[in-house]
């Protein structure tokens, strides 16, 4: 990749960076963990940088005694994009106590319809969703139902965690989370937001979501992912949108594919997670990060 | 032997037992009047500022002064349907509310299943048909939030501070019908108005509580809105996303958007009586006709059924 099309994108990330350390969705905006983590990440080789540290540094602060990370300085809440802060622990090799925080946090965590009691309402509903319901996902939020953007990122995280974790937990959550997505799977190859038919129509996949899917299924030694790579490989060629070609580029070349470079002429945007994705979807840029560790692409 | 519990603990337990055994009052139903005005548009190459404007000053909308967030429903990328409200239609609005003398116009939405709002909206052809699109538009799934107290029965609720600073909220939704709620028009239109940085995509916290439920309970946070509905081609049967084009060759507008969705399942051919969320939204607005001042066209004179999903347990009233 050029240094023209990479170079523009971390002068950005650079230039917006917040006096708080962070990154918010937008310049100017209030800085959010989950830009804050993407700009970290398409920053890593600044990572002794004191800038790059004031950032870390803001992130680490919005752990929760839970373990969970909470989305901003502003909302209390535990929040999926734990996933994200655990991904970057494993990236600066950082496994202390917070670290193992976030990662029990993320085992205790499962979508809703899991528990007991939705399982059996489940079996009441005159228009059941189809799902598996003993494959437990992560949600967005806790006490909400697991969808595939979520799950994806924690078993992203998880499976980067794994050499340090010793809990048994973690070897089942990441065989269930694996049997979630692709018990989601759409009939096109690729997966949507979670859903792979409404009332019994079934539903497209989307690009993102597919991309995300497969980086969550990195290293699964049950499944023959050619037909979902096959069709992701199909949706970059067709999606105009520069988010998907993002998302796609970082999990196609997670898995080895040569892709053709995006034109240098190309300006970043002022979306600050677009920015970063970006950078990060460069053939040097930090894909390798969202791949677990011992696998090849 | 001692009883387990005491008659002073279980008293206030049983008080407390009862007290929430006990219904919450039934809202009182809404009493007054409110206009609703209906105007044909063949396309959208008509002057659609003018049906704007005469929308407007049918309903007596005030806009001086005010900061208007226009919210039209931007769903999935797919420019062959009829998913997105039509780029003419919002363009129209930025460019007649601007004309009345607001204080600001943006426009604003949070799509529920797509997290590329700028693409989406590229791709439904906005940043084509809106001048200076990007610097008009805020993508309310990542925008900076504030807490509200007690939202649909949650201690917390978080809204983009878009929304939360608004003098005016204007909702411009599809025509459409919806397979679980029958229909998707201004009210429902509010779910995009929930942050997906919070709640995620889709909003599943919106379903947890109820979809009749929680598009009553955004309509109740929000109050000072107004609805331009583009019913000029709408969609039918699979609806919100699969369904098929329907020309009902309408704009409805309204400050009760209430009374507004009432009107407009009229032109579509259902029975109001039959939507769940109008139903329990009694209290905030119009459905019975008399208490709507029809302006423009007759609703029954421009009905245009639409077909449901035949799953729907609606049927064409």
């Amino acid at each position: 990749m050029p240094e023209g099309y990479l170079r523009p994108r971390l002068d950005a990330l650079r230039r917006h960076q917040n006096p708080d350390g962070g990154w918010g969705y937008f310049p100017g905006k209030r800085s959010w963990l989950e830009p804050t983590a993407y700009a970290l990440l398409a920053l890593q080789s600044e990572s002794g940088s004191p800038a790059w540290q004031k950032g870390w540094r803001l992130l680490r602060s919005w752990q929760r005694d839970d373990g969970a990370w909470q989305p901003n300085g502003h909302v209390p809440e535990a929040h999926w994009s734990t996933a994200l802060a655990i991904t970057l622990h494993c990236a600066n090799n950082i496994h202390d106590a917070a670290f193992s925080k976030g990662v029990d946090w993320m085992l205790a965590t499962s979508g809703a319809e899991t528990r007991l009691f939705n399982r059996l309402f489940a079996m009441l509903d005159k228009s059941p969703t189809g799902h598996d319901l003993k494959l437990q996902g992560w949600p967005w939020r806790p006490n909400a139902t697991a969808w595939i953007e979520p799950t994806a990122h924690t078993l992203v995280a998880l499976k980067k965690a794994a050499k340090q974790v010793r809990n048994s937990e973690l070897s089942r959550r990441i065989v269930l989370g694996e049997g979630m997505i692709l018990g989601r799977r759409c009939s096109d190859g690729g997966w949507n937001y979670g859903a792979k038919a409404a009332l019994g129509i079934e539903l497209p996949s989307y690009p993102e979501t597919t991309a995300l899917a497969l980086l969550g299924l990195q290293g699964s030694r049950e499944v023959d992912l050619t037909a979902a790579l096959r069709q992701a490989h199909h949706l970059w060629q067709d999606s105009r949108s520069r988010w998907s070609r993002a998302w796609l580029a970082i999990s196609l070349r997670s898995f080895g594919s040569v892709l053709p470079e995006e034109p240098e002429s190309q300006p970043p945007t002022h979306d600050l997670i677009l920015t970063a994705l970006e950078a990060l979807a460069t053939p040097e840029g930090g894909h390798r990060y969202f791949r677990p560790d011992g696998v090849a692409a | 032997m001692k009883p387990c519990i005491t008659r002073r603990a279980l008293l206030p337990a049983a008080a407390a037992a009862l007290a929430s055994c006990q219904k919450s009052p039934e809202p009182i139903p809404f009493a007054g009047t409110s206009p609703v005005a209906v105007l044909k548009a063949k396309n959208y190459q008509e002057d659609l500022v003018t049906h704007i404007l005469t929308g407007i000053r049918l309903c007596g909308l005030q806009v001086k002064d005010k900061r208007v967030v226009l919210k039209p429903n931007l769903v999935e990328f797919d420019a062959a349907t009829s998913i997105n409200t039509d780029v003419a239609l919002v363009a129209a609005a930025l460019h007649a509310f601007r004309s009345l003398g607001a204080a600001s116009v943006t426009i604003a939405e949070g799509p529920g299943h797509r997290r590329d709002t700028f693409g989406l909206a590229d791709e439904a052809g906005y940043w084509k048909g809106v001048k200076d699109f990007e610097d008009n538009f805020v993508d309310l799934n990542r925008d900076d939030v504030s807490p509200i107290k007690n939202f649909a029965g949650q201690a917390q609720f978080f809204f983009p501070n878009t929304v939360l600073a608004a003098d005016l909220i204007v909702s411009m939704p599809k025509m459409k019908t919806h397979h679980w709620a029958g229909a998707t028009l201004s009210m429902k239109n509010f779910f995009g108005l929930v942050p997906g940085a919070i709640y995620g995509w889709p909003k599943n916290t919106l379903h947890q509580i109820g979809i009749p439920e929680s598009i009553v309970a955004l309509n109740r946070q929000f109050r000072r809105t107004f609805a331009i509905v583009d019913g000029i081609v709408g969609m039918e049967g699979n609806g919100p996303i699969q369904g098929t084009p329907k020309k009902a060759g309408v704009l409805v507008f309204g400050k009760d958007l209430v009374a507004v969705d009432a009107t407009c399942c009229r032109i579509m051919g259902i029975d109001p009586a039959k939507i769940e969320y109008l139903n329990i939204a009694v209290d905030l607005g119009a459905t019975n006709p008399a208490q709507i001042q029809q302006r423009g066209e007759n609703a029954a004179a421009v009905r245009t059924n639409f077909q449901l999903f035949p799953d729907s347990t609606l049927r064409l009233a």
